[in-house]
């Protein structure tokens, strides 16, 4: 331990000496203020936090995972290079000890930077409203929409196996099955047609949603039915009456005693836009038991249907905007240990050249690995198994720094719960990282350090 | 365990691209070294020497046969505990001041903090850079580079010392303190592989020698048995009379042999050395490194009691005198063919600049503080002349004869 130690402080040492991390440094305790003060976004108070947590959490994470990079990419190669490794090596320290010291000594690297970074964006981000000298509105908006880190629970998906199969052999009964279209093609279709109709709502008919496990911060808070309608056929003035009904839908079903009250809203939506309900939060039940319920009032002669990615949700404070934002760089964190232990694997094998370049274009694409899968998989509808053998695996093996931005939870102040931070710890560290490690380890440990000289 | 090093028919191939053969680097070298030995590989450039070390040391894998160093493998961690390397280049990180780079090595062994420290000082004050230690080694020349090279191959205190080079782009005082290190280390049961293709260095410390062309060894014994030329002889005598040169003369021309005399010559090393010693004296000011030939006091204690030298040296211990006087035992190499001049110049070296040991130095009307080479201090003596007492030995230390 004490050598892997000693390691890691001469790597931390290396860092701050060669002014490597100098630059990124300068640049982003320049930058940050810079930024906290012209962003404006869309104009409003919200509008310009959002914008600059969004830019200065991805500005952050940018320039940690370059230095990242180039840290752990620099201080074995040039230890190669320069020749160093032959006085570290010949010492009693393992092999596998010189790479964890590496290793550790960028993360510790990182973690600074990053607290000092995210402390700088935390402290500017609170204290915009200040600088702006908001009104009493203004922060109660923000209270609500920002400052807070609320979960968002959506229906879960209707199994429509067997109406897709009925409907499939009534078109084949009926002999109207499109010509030369395949029969995944068809079965597609009528899933995401049965789906659709699943979350339709025809006049007179009601809809009820189930949810568990709603667990509000506060019970005397509110929490929100955030909602968009779709309609088969426009209504005259564009807008949909309905019926909400919210709570312990069990009490009506089973008529117990009343425990949590039940709540009715009588309103009037313009269709295709978002609206919120706000509702208190002392509908949930104990158990943490709510339903929603949206009766389409026989009035408006249309079906209402609510898309199935965005059509309904029910928002609610789950957690407070420190613990949102403590999670987020977490995140951030994990992103950075990932690439330190590729750039230790790279440096293992490359030149500090190439193994920079391979690392760009894994960050690159891992940046962007949701729309990497989607295109790929896309064009590989072609050569099948061609693709799906070779280019699908690679970028699964990618870490989805995308799915996983921490601005993705902080713009819409989306709790960033603890389970999707272990699932995102588990897959970029527990398993990709740790793969890369042992193959870091496995190379390293069979490589000739000297070079061949005679 | 007979040996300290062993090679079992060590062989290197370097291929190409392709994995054909091209090189043999290293072919078939079987090397015997025993304990307490000072063992000189020579051979000139590209005849495999370094080649044969990387591998002892683990840097490179053989192709065939097998390397051991103290009786494992040079990888293992338990034997690089013990060994000690100096590169046929210091490769040090230009970031890290001298200090600081001898802390990273000591770190690497484990050393406690306190042992590092003291040792630590000792070196630095060894091998002249304790005026410059909070300099960054990026900024040394390649001489004193090479200085924190050999002090960080010591700061375990090695059971097998290899030394790859050791001399390159060392001063003549350097040179001459390498020498005398490796002297006193084999005094002290040490084993040392001396890598070079200086011929007076090895010839001056080696015991036994092989020398190496194309990965073979061509040659190999002890310095003396090759190098002896039985069929001449030398006489060294005092400042005589001509009429004593004439009676000479006469006896041997009497045995029917030739015979030439001349007045022996100081060597330019002696001159040198004599030159640097009088400029240290007059404390005139460097921002090199300040040369001596004392040895570092860790260094210089017999093997068994190393610990209980480190924790005891660690702590403040009272000043005692010694029950009697150590016996003294110049460090000066014995097979030099005059050692008199030398014996002189180092007891000048090392004796402490008495006119101006920190005098200021006003030059172009600026005071400038000179490196001056600061003396181990009086307490140490103490302390290593009781851990006498407490181990019953007699001491041959250097210091003490001061």
């Amino acid at each position: 331990m004490r050598s892997i130690w000693a390691v890691a402080t001469n790597t931390i040492k290396q860092a701050l000496r060669m002014k490597i991390a100098a630059v990124f440094v300068i640049l982003l305790i320049v930058l940050l203020p810079v930024m906290g003060a012209a962003m404006t976004g869309d104009g409003t108070l919200k509008g310009r936090l959002q914008t600059f947590v969004s830019y200065g959490l991805s500005l952050t994470s940018f320039l940690l995972c370059l230095l990242t990079i180039v840290v752990s990419i620099y201080s074995l190669t040039s230890d190669i290079k320069q020749r160093q490794i032959y006085t570290v090596i010949t010492k009693p320290i393992r092999r596998f000890q010189l790479l964890f010291g590496k290793l550790l000594g960028v993360i510790l690297l990182d973690v600074a930077l990053l607290i000092l970074f995210s402390a700088i964006i935390y402290a500017i981000t609170i204290y915009i409203p200040k600088y702006f000298n908001a009104s009493e509105a203004d922060l109660a908006q923000l209270d609500n929409e920002f400052y807070t880190a609320r979960n968002s629970l959506i229906p879960a998906e209707v199994d429509v196996t067997r109406e897709v199969d009925e409907a499939y052999k009534k078109l084949e009964k009926s002999g109207r099955l499109p010509e030369g279209v395949p029969r995944e093609k068809i079965i597609a279709k009528l899933t995401e047609d049965q789906k659709r109709w699943k979350r339709a709502a025809v006049p007179g008919q009601q809809l009820i949603w189930e949810f568990n496990n709603v667990r509000p911060l506060d019970p005397n808070q509110s929490l929100f039915i955030r909602f968009k309608y779709d309609v088969s056929v426009n209504p005259p003035d564009l807008n949909v009456y309905g019926i909400w009904t919210v709570g312990d839908y069990r009490q009506i079903k089973y008529g117990t005693k009343r425990e949590t009250p039940i709540r009715d809203f009588d309103r009037k939506d313009a269709i295709q836009t978002f609206h919120e309900i706000e509702v208190p939060a002392n509908v949930v039940a104990e158990d943490g038991y709510l339903a929603v319920g949206f009766l389409n009032v026989p009035l408006n002669n249309t079906v209402v249907i609510f898309p199935p990615e965005d059509g309904l949700e029910v928002l609610y404070e789950a957690d407070t905007f420190t613990g949102n934002f403590i999670r987020a760089v977490l995140l951030i964190l994990f992103r950075l240990i990932f690439l330190a232990c590729l750039g230790i694997l790279a440096s293992t094998f490359l030149s500090f050249p190439v193994a920079i370049l391979l690392c760009l274009v894994i960050f690159f694409t891992a940046t962007v690995s949701g729309f990497c899968l989607e295109s790929f998989d896309f064009l590989g509808e072609n050569l099948s198994w061609v693709y799906s053998y070779t280019i699908r695996p690679v970028i699964l093996l990618l870490p989805q720094f995308d799915k996983f931005n921490p601005a993705k939870f902080l713009v819409p102040a989306r709790l960033l719960s603890w389970p999707l931070l272990a699932e995102a710890a588990g897959l970029m560290i527990c398993i990709k990282a740790v793969l890369l490690l042992l193959l870091a380890l496995l190379i390293f440990s069979f490589r000739e350090i000297a070079k061949i000289i005679i | 365990m007979e040996y300290a090093v062993e090679t079992f028919s060590l062989t290197k191939v370097f291929s190409d691209w392709w994995g054909r053969d091209k090189v043999y680097a290293v072919d078939d070298l079987n090397l015997r070294i025993r304990y307490n030995e000072v063992f000189g590989l020579l051979g000139p450039n590209g005849s495999g020497k370094t080649t044969a070390l990387k591998m002892l040391l683990g840097l490179l894998y053989p192709t065939k046969g097998r390397a051991l160093c103290l009786g494992g493998d040079g990888a293992d961690p338990k034997i690089s505990a013990r060994i000690g390397f100096l590169p046929e280049e210091s490769y040090l990180y230009r970031y890290l001041n001298a200090r600081e780079t001898l802390d990273f090595y000591g770190r690497l062994f484990g050393l406690p903090a306190k042992v590092r420290k003291m040792r630590i000082e000792a070196l630095l004050d060894m091998v002249g850079l304790k005026a410059v230690a909070n300099r960054p080694v990026g900024t040394f020349s390649k001489g004193m580079a090479r200085r924190i090279g050999l002090a960080q191959a010591l700061i375990n205190d090695p059971d097998l010392l290899i030394l790859d080079e050791p001399t390159t782009g060392l001063d003549p005082i350097g040179t001459r303190q390498i020498k005398d290190l490796v002297l006193e280390l084999k005094k002290r049961g040490k084993t040392v592989l001396l890598c070079s293709h200086l011929l007076a260095d090895v010839e001056d410390v080696c015991d036994r020698i092989a020398i190496l062309y194309g990965g073979k060894i061509q040659a190999e014994g002890h310095v003396k048995d090759l190098l002896l030329q039985t069929n001449k002889k030398q006489i060294t005598t005092g400042n005589i009379s001509d009429t004593a040169v004439e009676r000479i003369k006469q006896l041997i021309e009497d045995e029917q042999a030739d015979c030439v005399v001349t007045s022996p010559m100081d060597k330019l090393e002696t001159f040198f050395i004599k030159t640097v010693a009088t400029a240290q004296q007059q404390a005139q000011p460097t921002s090199g490194a300040v040369s001596t030939t004392r040895i570092g006091g860790f260094l210089t204690t017999e093997t068994p009691v190393e610990n209980i030298l480190d924790k005891l040296v660690s702590e403040p211990v009272s000043q005692q005198p010694p029950p009697e006087p150590p016996t003294t035992e110049q460090v000066v190499p014995v097979e030099t063919s005059e050692p008199k001049p030398d014996e002189e110049l180092l007891s000048k070296l090392t004796e402490p600049t008495k006119p101006a040991p920190l005098k200021p130095v006003v030059r172009n009307g600026k005071v400038k503080t000179e490196p001056v080479e600061s003396k181990s201090p009086k307490p140490e003596q103490g302390k290593k002349n009781i851990l006498d007492q407490l181990t019953g030995r007699s001491t041959h230390k250097k210091e003490d004869s001061e």
